[in-house]
């Protein structure tokens, strides 16, 4: 009998120790090593995202050199380009510039008019927009309008002539009156 | 032979019954488990803080580049960009129909004998090509052949910078006009000609078109 009560006692013991050796394995996995491990593998794996980072970085500054280098004629031929336009509404400027113009070439009373302006369909040429001007030009010879002509289209590359219009002129013979259509490229600002 | 007695038996007993008492046990293990735990999760503190440390420094190593990152792929794009635009206006530059030269063409064609009266053009929407439609007066012994010696020249002329050109009367009357070419009274005829050409990839931005617009025929 003293034996029994013995056993009964160790067993007792037996599954209380058992029972303090899960509760510290359990306090231990889970209020100590597993957030301390945790907490370490995202600083692991943020130290990762960031080293990649820093490493595609590099490659990204020596590309963006790499380009700048190749698009300097790409660069300097835009800068080229905006600097045909001037600063300004270009109903404002661009009729003033062709009548300066033709005038420079002896053709004088050309007027330009505004027909109309959109913007490009093109997503590369989303911050241009198109207008379409009207240029009359009352009086002036064929040749001259033919030196004229090709001298702006020479001269403005941003420019086209869409439509033509020559009349001979029924009193003066050596004469013609002009009639343009022509479509400009301008920044919008 | 001496003989042996154990007074002290229960006593001996008890101790060893408290030497092995299983929860005494269970507490030294239990300690001891504790104390190789704590020392592994002291070396897993002393790991994190290390790792700890280096994030900080690379954090920091980040902070310093980031702003150039940034600003290099800010750069890239709006280069991409300026490459893109310029590809695409070079390409509206160069697709681009130069009249100059056109109207230089024209001029070679008209003889002495021909007038024009009336040249009206257009380039086709996305530059399909041009049409133009030619109006004018030709005198001569036989005027519908002058037009058509005109016609012939258009074509000849243009073929030359454009591509699938055509030439074709739209209308071709007599007059009752008589005109005085050289002193010789000639008979009129009126004529309008369509013209459609592609414009041909020979067709680049020309000097100033010759002075003298009608160069005579052979």
């Amino acid at each position: 009998m003293n034996t029994s009560t013995f056993q009964k006692e160790q067993i007792k013991k037996i599954s209380v120790s058992a029972m303090g050796f899960v509760f510290l394995l359990y306090v231990y996995f889970t209020f100590f090593l597993g957030p301390l491990n945790r907490s370490r593998d995202g600083m692991l794996t943020k130290m990762k995202d960031i080293q990649a980072k820093i490493d595609s970085s590099k490659g990204e500054m020596n590309k963006a050199s790499a380009l700048e280098h190749q698009a300097k004629a790409a660069t300097t031929r835009f800068t080229a380009l905006k600097a045909l336009n001037s600063e300004g509404a270009p109903i404002a400027w661009f009729p003033s510039r062709i009548k300066v113009f033709f005038a420079s070439n002896q053709i004088d009373k050309a007027v330009a008019r505004l027909e109309n302006s959109n913007p490009l369909k093109e997503p590369e040429l989303s911050g241009w927009a198109k207008y379409n001007w009207n240029i009359d030009i009352p009086q002036a010879d064929y040749a001259t309008l033919g030196k004229a002509l090709a001298d702006l289209e020479n001269a403005e590359p941003l420019l086209s002539i869409t439509k033509v219009a020559i009349h001979a002129q029924p009193d003066q013979g050596q004469f013609q009156a002009i009639d343009l259509v022509v479509t400009n490229f301008i920044q919008k600002k | 032979m001496p003989l042996n007695l154990n007074l002290l038996h229960e006593e001996i007993q008890e101790q060893r019954q408290r030497q092995r008492d299983p929860l005494k046990i269970g507490v030294m293990a239990l300690l001891l488990l504790g104390g190789i735990f704590f020392a592994y999760y002291m070396w897993n503190v002393y790991r994190t803080l290390e790792i700890k440390t280096r994030l900080s420094a690379v954090e920091h190593e980040w902070a310093k580049v980031e702003p150039l990152v940034t600003s290099a792929q800010k750069r890239s794009a709006e280069l991409n960009d300026i490459i893109k635009t310029t590809r695409v206006l070079g390409d509206y530059i160069e697709n681009r129909f130069f009249w100059a030269p056109f109207l230089q063409k024209v001029s070679r064609c008209v003889a002495p004998n021909t007038q024009l009266t009336t040249i009206q053009g257009s380039v086709l929407d996305d530059n399909k090509g041009v049409s133009v439609s030619i109006e004018g007066a030709a005198a001569g012994r036989e005027p519908r052949a002058a037009a058509e010696d005109l016609r012939q020249m258009l074509v000849e002329q243009l073929s030359q910078s454009y591509r699938d050109v055509k030439v074709e009367f739209k209308g071709l009357e007599d007059l009752d006009t008589i005109a005085s070419v050289g002193g010789t009274s000639m008979a009129m005829a009126h004529f309008a000609l369509s013209v459609n050409f592609n414009p041909g990839a020979n067709s680049k931005p020309a000097a100033s078109p010759a002075p003298n617009g009608a160069a005579p025929r052979r």
